[in-house]
């Protein structure tokens, strides 16, 4: 390009680099062609001006061209730039949204260090979000697969430990130490299979009908912690559950009876 | 102080609209400006530029060309120059030419329809 000052080129190498940057990320030929025409719009432009060329020259060339970050039409830009501005001057809660999804990015890369800790907060973060959004009256939109990850990995972990953590507990409980001598446990290895078989009928079966009764009692709260995802969740699936629940104890009784 | 600041935002949302219309509008601009005969970049953006408050920043040019020509509707050829480097210039296709000839009725029909409504006003 023209011979000029190395301020110039300076500003002018600048004033390219932030150009490249900002197209990077748009399709090839339109980055390619942008870049293109603007450098020859600038050689043209300075073809008329004496060398070498000053700052001064350059900048009122530049300052006509206005920068970069404006040249783009909003859907032109790519999504991953778009996403950064939001974040960088959204709307508060706008940026919800993405905080949402940096914590909970940021509990799977810190998974070894107690990073799943920051699901919690992920999760309310995007709640507060959708909460806000709701007040509004507005779509959730594509944002809401930023909030969904934390919210549908809190949720697997919380209904997992519902359903598993006690009756496991309590088996522990029951097969060690003091108490296993008190329960009458067949010798032969048919026998004892059966009574170890019943034993988890009995209690995962008892322990579904209690906390389906009980998170019954507290639909509401459940459904809206856990909101969108839960909003369908009615008494009636908890009844199916209480039955379930029924079924298998019942099953485990018989096996326990019948254990010798 | 509360008259400065509703001036302010009555300037804001004038200034908002400006855009929108603006970047509706270049397009059209652009395809116009070489409906008669081939253009280099730097002259399309020259002309725009005389048109007053159409062109804010001339980089914004650019990229619209860039659109126009990926969607078929201008294509591009090189040709040197005596007065310095070698120039792009952009010309209208056949799908470009009858793109702008409906896009310029509806410009037309819409002016005339705008043109009406303000009539109507000062009846």
């Amino acid at each position: 390009m023209n011979d000029m000052t190395p301020a110039a080129r300076e500003r002018l190498d600048n004033y390219l680099q932030r150009m490249r940057s900002e197209l990077r990320g748009t399709r090839a030929e339109v980055a390619d062609e942008v870049e293109q025409s603007v450098r020859e719009h600038i050689e043209i432009a300075l073809a008329e001006a004496q060398a070498p060329i000053g700052t001064t020259e350059v900048i009122a060339i530049l300052d006509r061209l206005g920068p970069p970050e404006r040249w783009l039409a909003d859907e032109e830009r790519p999504m991953w730039r778009r996403a950064l501005d939001r974040v960088r001057s959204g709307s508060e809660d706008g940026r919800l949204a993405y905080l949402s999804f940096g914590l909970f990015v940021a509990s799977i890369v810190l998974l070894p260090m107690f990073g799943f800790l920051l699901l919690i907060p992920a999760m309310f973060v995007g709640r507060a979000w959708i909460e806000l959004a709701r007040d509004r009256g507005e779509p959730l939109g594509a944002r809401r697969w930023l909030v969904y990850p934390a919210l549908a990995v809190v949720l697997a972990f919380a209904t997992g430990l519902l359903i598993l953590a006690p009756p496991l507990g309590a088996l522990a409980f029951a097969l060690g130490g003091d108490v296993e001598p008190l329960l009458d446990i067949p010798t032969t290895r048919a026998g004892e299979f059966r009574f170890l078989a019943g034993l988890n009928g009995v209690l995962f079966g008892s322990w579904w009908m209690i906390a389906a009764a009980f998170c019954a009692a507290f639909l509401r709260p459940i459904r809206f912690v856990f909101s969108p995802m839960l909003d369908g969740l009615q008494r009636k699936h908890f009844a199916v559950l209480a039955a379930i629940g029924a079924l298998v104890a019942a099953a485990g009784a018989t096996l326990i009876y019948y254990r010798h | 102080m509360q008259g400065l600041i509703l001036s302010l935002v009555a300037d804001l949302s004038f200034d908002n609209w400006m855009t929108q219309l603006r970047k509706g509008l270049l397009e059209l601009a652009v395809l116009n400006s070489i409906a008669a005969a081939p253009l280099y970049g730097y002259d399309i953006v020259r002309r725009l530029s005389d048109v007053d408050h159409l062109v804010i920043t001339e980089g914004t040019v650019y990229p619209i060309l860039s659109r126009l020509k990926n969607s078929g509707l201008v294509e591009t050829y090189i040709e040197e120059s005596q007065e310095g480097p070698p120039r792009k210039y952009y010309r209208l296709t056949a799908r470009g030419r009858d793109d702008l000839y409906r896009m310029n009725q509806h410009w037309d029909s819409l002016h005339h329809a705008i043109g009406g409504l303000r009539k109507e006003r000062h009846r």
